[in-house]
């Protein structure tokens, strides 16, 4: 067989596999039959223009595999599909499945990390995935067979810094974000050389002593924070990249930091060339309920004043729903997200906060709205352009941010306080992105568990996940609940949708699995074919 | 399972034999080995202990024999402590038996079952991998192997392989036991497969995953190709592994020590 194998040529081959690649502008187009980048499309609108799935027989739909990845848990991570071909992420390895049947093709581990932790997910081109380890490399694997094509360092764990959230792949560039602002680090965004992993460029979100936007630290700010954990946007007209960052570090107590703080808590416009900063927008200056800004911006045209308008909307920890200019940043408009907002009375029109006086955390504990889990967070929103909503999982909760007296010290786990969680209510909720108006919402279960984000497609069903461990279909016009399954698990990932051979599925990782739904089809008998063993 | 069936076992034995077991309790399990239990001279005692008072049962490189193959137990990382407890006490209803060596030498025979049973390019493992290179290459590895993208993708990657797995396992990746097959280790289930469509296209290489209904092959291009069986009229599995069994007769000694030293070294992490 040996032989047969090396000289034989293939009599004929199928579809899947032969010399496709994935091209840049076969991202651009955004999601069709495969689901090539985190958000579906480099404007984060994780919108499928699939149709076979509709309001009307979504309550038809049944579960068609599961795939158990081994050794996890709480699973993030945001499958991929190109060809047939799903790529799902856990700490430290990626396992590339059969999309039509779950079955395992190819692991690939790193048993020599020296952190474990959670990933977001993987970026595909050419022929290559990415995905990154806990402790900073990025990894480029052969998509067919797992081959490794390398293997490169971007990151120091020494320095606080770890990786979780999936990359970016834009033309030859592979771009990375970091993660641990909880603990001190000072965040970066990296572009990498998606052939060599070679470093490109570097952009830090926190400026180096007496660099612009230094002044707005009394001290601390090498260790400041502003991690970039979740994947960012990117507009193919004007090449530019939009990143949100984190919180500043110590969380909790600001007196060690005092001024604005840039660049934490805000989204920046980077050029893609050179990752230079073309603008940045503070959501919350000088941060001290951890609310960072990881949501992704969401990169739409909207009637404003009468007349198209490029903006960047973004739903913000912080309460707030934000709309700004694509081209320079400028504020246009903020309305509230969520009901319950204590810290701000409102945004005032350069876009800064109008805060209440009294709301910072204190030794005994002061009570503050939204709690330190946000008024929503990393999970995936959704811009559906056939109603023209934006869905956002939204949550009602305070919480007690206490402040402590001890001294900040890096990398020890000391966000300088603590902060309560003691549940809410989250709500699904449809918001008009030209006024942030909401349009409808739906109260998915009272444990605020979960970390599901959405998924909508053209003939108007959205996908997400409930408190309680179901995957829920809605009609994304109404609200009207249409379909829902429990996958026994929490779910902490946002489901995606894509096509093989004819049929369209819904999959999301939901604790320990991935599962895959579609519309019900009766299984025909099927004979298996005639077997013969040869020596 | 192998647990599971021999815990009863020592349960009774245990309260009979409390004074020496002691240390076999799971607050020893904690036990910290010394730090020079990864050293190479200290390795290399272990080796001369373990060959005089072990090998007779477990094998001379600790594959099995009346004893369990211990590099495939180990696999599971048990505690320093619990093996230093399982060195010293033995294990009470089993054949096998205590030692009365130093704490000193019991440390030492730990070290070398580490250096074994963990991942190869942890290991001492002698031979010149500059060679070992030359060998890959000639004996046609790559034909079937890549390591850091070169090479064909047929089969699977070795670019990460001395991390992966114990010097025990590649050798006998390429020095299969051929009398007691169940001593492999190698065999992952690839097999060789050819597959002939309803519509009369063949289709062959290696099977990464088989079921009754479906089919994930990887062709000798390195192109993957997934397959219904439903659209399958014959499917032709070669028997045994398509790795080939001979390497131990083709090459000669030094080459097959020095590919050993050089597949060791494969590492993702290493600074190469
Ligand atoms: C008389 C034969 C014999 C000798 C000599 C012997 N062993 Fe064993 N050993 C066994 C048997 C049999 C078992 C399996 C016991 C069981 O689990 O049922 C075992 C188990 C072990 C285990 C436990 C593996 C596990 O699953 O945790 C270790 C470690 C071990 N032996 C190491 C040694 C070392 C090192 C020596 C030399 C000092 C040695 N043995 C000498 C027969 C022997
Ligand atoms: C005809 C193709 C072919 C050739 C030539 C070949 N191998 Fe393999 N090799 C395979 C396949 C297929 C497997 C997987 C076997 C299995 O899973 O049963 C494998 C397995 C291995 C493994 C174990 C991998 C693991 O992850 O456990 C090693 C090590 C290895 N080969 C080394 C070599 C070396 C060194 C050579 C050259 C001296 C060589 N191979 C030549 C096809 C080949």
């Amino acid at each position: 067989m040996k032989n047969l194998i090396l000289t034989l040529l293939l009599a004929s081959s199928l579809p899947i596999g032969t010399a496709a690649q994935v091209r840049y502008e076969d991202i651009v187009k955004g999601p069709g039959a495969d689901w090539l980048t985190y958000a579906g499309n480099y404007e984060g609108w994780r919108y499928s223009p699939l149709k076979q799935i509709t309001p009307q027989n979504a309550g038809s739909m049944t579960a068609q595999w599961t795939y158990h990845v081994p050794d996890s848990g709480g699973l993030r991570t945001n499958p991929i599909v190109y060809k047939g071909v799903m790529y799902v992420t856990n700490s430290n390895s990626m396992h590339a499945i059969d999309a039509r049947t779950g079955r395992l093709i190819w692991r690939y581990d790193d048993p020599q990390a020296t952190k474990k932790g959670v990933n977001r997910g993987s970026a595909i081109s050419g022929d290559s995935v990415y995905f990154t380890t806990t402790d900073n490399y990025l990894v480029a694997l052969d998509r067919q067979t797992g081959a490794l094509l390398f293997h490169k360092k971007f990151g120091d764990v020494d320095k606080g810094t770890t990786s979780t959230s999936a990359p970016l792949v834009v033309k030859d560039k592979v771009l990375v974000g970091s993660a641990g602002g909880d603990s001190g680090m000072r965040g970066f965004i990296v572009a990498l050389s998606a052939k060599t992993g070679e470093e490109l460029w570097r952009t830090w979100t926190v400026p180096a002593k007496g660099e612009k936007g230094s002044e707005t630290w009394s001290d601390l700010h090498e260790w400041g924070g502003a991690g970039t954990w979740l994947s960012g946007t990117f507009d193919p007209e004007t090449n530019t990249l939009f990143w949100t960052t984190g919180n500043p570090w110590p969380d909790f107590a600001g007196g060690p930091r005092m001024g604005d703080n840039l660049y934490t808590s805000s989204v920046l416009a980077l050029d893609l060339e050179t990752g230079k900063l073309k603008w940045y927008f503070q959501f919350t200056p000088h941060d001290v309920h951890d609310w960072d800004a990881q949501s992704w911006p969401v990169l739409l045209e909207i009637q404003w004043n009468g007349k198209p308008r490029k903006v960047v909307v973004h739903a913000n920890r912080n309460g707030f729903f934000y709309i700004l200019d694509r081209q320079t940043g400028e504020y246009l408009k903020a309305t509230p997200l969520t009901d319950n907002i204590t810290w701000a009375k409102g945004i005032d029109d350069k876009g800064r906060p109008v805060l209440v006086p009294g709301k910072d955390p204190t030794p005994e504990g002061n009570w503050v709205c939204p709690s330190i889990k946000g008024a929503t967070n990393w999970m995936g929103q959704s811009f559906n352009p056939g109603t023209g909503l934006l869905y956002v999982l939204t949550l009602e909760e305070c919480g007690m941010f206490t402040l402590s007296t001890q001294k900040p010290v890096p990398m020890k786990n000391f966000a300088g306080g603590a902060a309560t969680e003691p549940g809410g209510q989250v709500y699904l909720r449809a918001i008009d992105p030209k006024d942030g108006k909401r349009v409808w919402e739906y109260p998915v279960g009272n444990t605020s568990r979960t970390w599901s984000g959405t998924v909508s497609t053209a003939t108007g069903v959205l996908f997400s996940g409930d408190d309680d461990g179901h995957l829920i279909a809605l009609d994304a016009k109404t609200g009207r609940h249409l379909w829902h399954f429990n996958v026994g698990d929490s779910l902490t990932a946002s489901p995606i949708t894509y096509e093989v051979d004819g049929k369209q599925y819904v999959a999301v990782a939901a604790g320990t699995n991935v599962f895959a739904f579609g519309l019900f089809e009766p299984v025909p008998s099927m004979a298996l074919p005639k077997m013969t063993t040869t020596k | 399972m192998r647990r599971f069936i021999r815990n009863p076992v020592r349960a009774p034995l245990a309260l009979f034999f409390l004074p020496c077991l002691a240390l076999a309790q799971h607050g020893q399990v904690d036990l910290k080995a010394p730090d020079s239990l990864k050293n190479p001279e200290s390795v290399a005692a272990g080796a001369k202990l373990y060959a005089t008072s072990c090998g007779g049962c477990h094998g001379p490189e600790g594959i099995g024999g009346r004893g369990p193959n211990l590099i495939k137990r180990l696999a599971r990382n048990i505690p320093d402590g619990e093996l230093f407890a399982t060195l010293r006490n033995g294990l009470p209803g089993t054949d096998m038996p205590p030692t009365s060596l130093s704490d000193d030498d019991t440390w030492k025979l730990a070290g070398y079952l580490r250096s074994i049973s963990g991942p190869a390019n942890q290991a001492v493992v002698p031979g010149d991998p500059a060679n070992g290179e030359a060998v890959f290459n000639k004996a046609g590895c790559a034909g079937c192997h890549a390591i850091l993208g070169k090479g064909s993708r047929m089969g699977p990657d070795l670019s990460n392989i001395g991390a992966n797995k114990p010097l025990a396992a590649i050798r006998d990746a390429l020095v299969p036991s051929k009398t007691d097959p169940s001593k492999n280790y190698q065999l992952q289930g690839a097999e060789g497969v050819k597959v002939t469509m309803k519509d009369g296209s063949t289709l062959q290489g290696i099977a990464r995953n088989r079921s009754n209904y479906s089919l994930q092959i990887v062709d000798q291009k390195g192109d993957l190709h997934l397959v219904s069986m439903d659209k399958v009229r014959e499917l032709q599995v070669k028997e045994g592994s398509p790795m080939p069994a001979d390497y131990g007769q083709r090459l000669s000694a030094t080459d097959m020590r020095d590919l050993l030293a050089y597949l060791a070294r494969q590492s993702v992490r290493s600074a190469k």
